[in-house]
């Protein structure tokens, strides 16, 4: 049995270009901050969760378990609610002040989106969205067989993990809610792509960054080459985001929460871009084991060029300078390399690349790295 | 092997949105009907000849536009039109004049034919549109469009292996409540300029409601009716029954349908069945993504009682004018 508080509560995003932006999010306690997204739910197949939702924002807010079957609240199967006969949440909601208890079982392993029922248009591209993630029963992270996405025998193992939940922000809605003023959601136009609620190159920064407060989670992915790494997406905005690793496909494995998988059959399928819908979930692995590189023979076939490595007028690579993995090389005058081991990034990024930009200025938005390095501690890509 | 016949007209209407109410244009049934929107649905089982007419409209307010009817997914399309020609039906075809493309088919011409008839073979189980193949980016968005469903043979006979289903025996298409959801969005504006026949600029197509068989929530929740916008798209169940909602997208944006919470099976995308005698291609999903066109049958099984709301994950259409609740969003209520 899981036990999940959240409070929902208000707080300063902030933007890589220097603005901050008013949001809602959830909160782990009742005295941290709120945060985007919401707190990772990870739970255990079979396992009875229990969410209490505590209010303090000044409008009724609920949380939906899309995916999630028979969520009751005391007792009761959830219901939607209604003011006046007009609908005010899908779901039972906590009064500004109140809270609320949401219970049900965990009944299938897989990635799923928790986020407002209540006033939708408004509460979840303010922020109160956030990922859950549901191990299979027979999860064992210590046993290679046994740390799945899906259970064993599914082909699912992975050696790291990431969660990379996608989002937009219109900072005209943020604005006109923390002023109270009205909005025409016809104006909807975001200014911001977020992965994990971060813009790029924020994306790329650690968890718990001291400055970052209210956007803890990093989206920066790390492995060693030939690593099986589980990347899982959840689409929390309202568009359609296409994403796309460089340096090779995923194969994905789960939508929604459910495994690619009837009986024998494997329904698990390849792809070099990924439509991530809104709502919607996908679990994929991701394997670099690129260009004929061997530990015996660190080398790419095929030698990148500098011109790709970020060098120009930019003035700062991730490139080490050389080609083998695992050395650093000589870069040119004036250039600022941030590559720590001689280690290769890959960029990951919607490909539409407006959205890799950061109100119209690139580079930024919904962006992230890939970093294969020579060796890499285990301890790295846990998702807890 | 029957022969369906189904004769249309098309014709200027006014639809009834939750707030206002807009000029529309729509196929009606010829002679007794009006327009409507979705068009009437027309049925047929695998193996019918269909004929659909477009008769020459002295009834109701004409669109002043030539008319026609394209049939996505259906394959051998033959026409014949009266008085011009071609008499003997003949494959539909493109329309040029002036060597510019005027329509995507043989079309009507009001001021000089009287009826224009096009007829194919049901081959496929499925849902399908029909819909204008005439200044489509026009008439198809001011409401000429409306579905086919053809089932198959067997689909009404109880103790047949195809009964009640979508598919056929083997497809997973089983259910025991039906529902088809017509998907698509309205620009008022557009509406009310294109009926006066104000010029519109289609790059300026901007809408402001969204439907679920032609309404906007609530509208969406009240039942079938004779009104301009006849189907409701209220489900109601039982705990335990198999629920398949047929979900096509009329409309010119992508949308993302929502199970409100449930998990439904994807068993048909375009009207092809993911499951075959050699392999189980269904797949599950909390929502699915519909493009333009695109169709997607899905069944599940709610397995407790309550009411739970089903509507666009893209929260901006769950509005009317701005205020939510609203817009492309309906209910299944689910009885023990």
């Amino acid at each position: 049995m899981s036990l999940i508080n959240l409070w929902v509560k208000d707080g300063y995003l902030s933007t890589p270009d220097g603005n901050s932006i008013y949001f809602w999010g959830f909160s782990k306690s009742e005295n941290g901050p709120a945060q985007l997204p919401g707190p990772h739910m990870v739970v255990t197949q079979g396992e009875t969760v229990t969410v209490n939702l505590y209010n303090t924002l000044s409008e009724p807010v609920s949380i939906s378990f899309p995916g999630q079957t028979g969520v009751t609240v005391e007792g009761q199967p959830v219901q939607p609610q209604y003011s006046a006969g007009r609908l005010v949440s899908f779901v039972n909601h906590a009064e500004p002040g109140d809270m609320v208890s949401y219970t049900f079982t965990a009944t299938h392993p897989g990635t799923f989106i928790y986020e407002s029922g209540t006033n939708p248009h408004v509460q979840i591209p303010m922020g109160l969205y956030g990922g859950m993630v549901v191990r299979p029963a027979d999860y064992d992270p210590n046993v290679k067989e046994y740390k799945t996405a899906y259970g064993t025998g599914t082909d699912t193992e992975f050696d790291r993990e990431y969660l990379l939940i996608m989002g937009e922000i219109d900072p005209d809605l943020h604005q006109a809610v923390e002023e109270g003023r009205s909005y025409l959601i016809s104006k909807y136009m975001p200014r911001y792509w977020t992965l994990n609620g971060r813009c790029a190159p924020d994306t790329m920064l650690m968890d718990n960054m001291d400055h970052l407060p209210h956007q803890p989670y990093s989206s920066m992915i790390m492995a060693q080459p030939g690593e099986k790494v589980l990347i899982r997406y959840i689409g929390a905005g309202i568009g359609n985001h296409s994403l796309h690793p460089h340096g090779n496909h995923t194969r994905i494995v789960g939508m929604d929460g459910r495994l690619l998988r009837n009986g024998n059959v494997d329904l698990s399928y390849k792809r070099f871009t990924v439509l991530v819908g809104p709502g919607q979930t996908y679990d994929q692995i991701y394997q670099w084991d690129g260009l004929g590189y061997t530990p015996e023979n660190p080398i790419p076939i095929t030698l990148p060029n500098l011109r790709n490595m970020g060098i120009g007028n930019v003035g700062w690579t991730m490139w080490s300078g050389s080609p083998y993995l695992g050395v650093k090389g000589d870069i040119p005058k004036g250039v600022t390399s941030f590559n720590e081991f001689g280690e290769y990034y890959f960029m990951l990024h919607s490909h539409k690349e407006p959205q890799i930009t950061n109100w119209g200025e690139f580079p930024g938005g919904m962006m992230t790295m890939i970093a294969i390095y020579p060796s890499l501690s285990p301890d790295v890509g846990i998702l807890t | 092997m029957a022969t369906v016949i189904k004769n249309l007209q098309v014709a200027a209407g006014s639809l009834s949105l939750p707030d206002k109410t807009i000029p529309f244009w729509g196929f009606a049934n010829a002679f007794f009907g009006s327009p409507q929107t979705p068009g009437p649905l027309i049925e047929a089982t695998v193996g019918d000849r269909l004929t659909i007419r477009l008769i020459h409209n002295n009834s109701f307010a004409r669109i002043g536009e030539p008319i026609s009817i394209i049939f996505p997914g259906q394959e051998n399309v033959m026409v014949r039109k009266i008085p011009s020609g071609p008499l003997i039906p003949q494959p539909v075809q493109p329309q040029y004049a002036g060597g510019k493309m005027i329509s995507l088919t043989n079309y009507l011409d009001e001021n000089v034919d009287w009826l224009i008839e096009y007829s194919f073979t049901a081959t496929k189980p499925g849902i399908y549109l029909y819909e204008s193949g005439t200044n489509p980016e026009k008439q198809i968005q001011m409401g000429v469009y409306g579905v086919i469903v053809i089932r198959p043979s067997g689909y009404n006979t109880p103790d047949h292996p195809n009964y009640k289903t979508a598919y056929g025996a083997g497809t997973g298409s089983d259910y025991d409540v039906e529902r088809i959801l017509v998907i698509g969005e309205i620009d008022s504006i557009m509406h009310n300029d294109v009926e006066p026949g104000v010029y519109y600029d289609m790059l300026k197509f901007k809408p402001d409601y969204w439907v679920i068989n032609g309404r906007s929530f609530p509208d969406t929740l009240a039942g079938d009716n004779n009104t301009s916008q006849p189907y409701g798209s209220k489900i109601s169940c039982k705990v335990g029954q198999r629920v398949l909602l047929r979900v096509i997208n009329a409309g010119f944006q992508n949308h993302t349908f929502y199970l409100g919470g449930f998990v439904g099976r994807v068993v048909a995308a375009d009207s092809f069945p993911l499951m075959t005698p050699t392999l189980d291609a269904t797949y599950e999903k909390t929502g699915v993504t519909l493009g333009s066109g695109q169709s997607f049958d899905i069944v599940f099984t709610p397995t407790t009682p309550g009411d739970f709301y089903l509507y666009d994950r893209e929260y901006h259409h769950l509005v009317n004018n701005n205020q939510f609740p609203g817009g492309m969003m309906t209910k299944i209520e689910v009885t023990t």
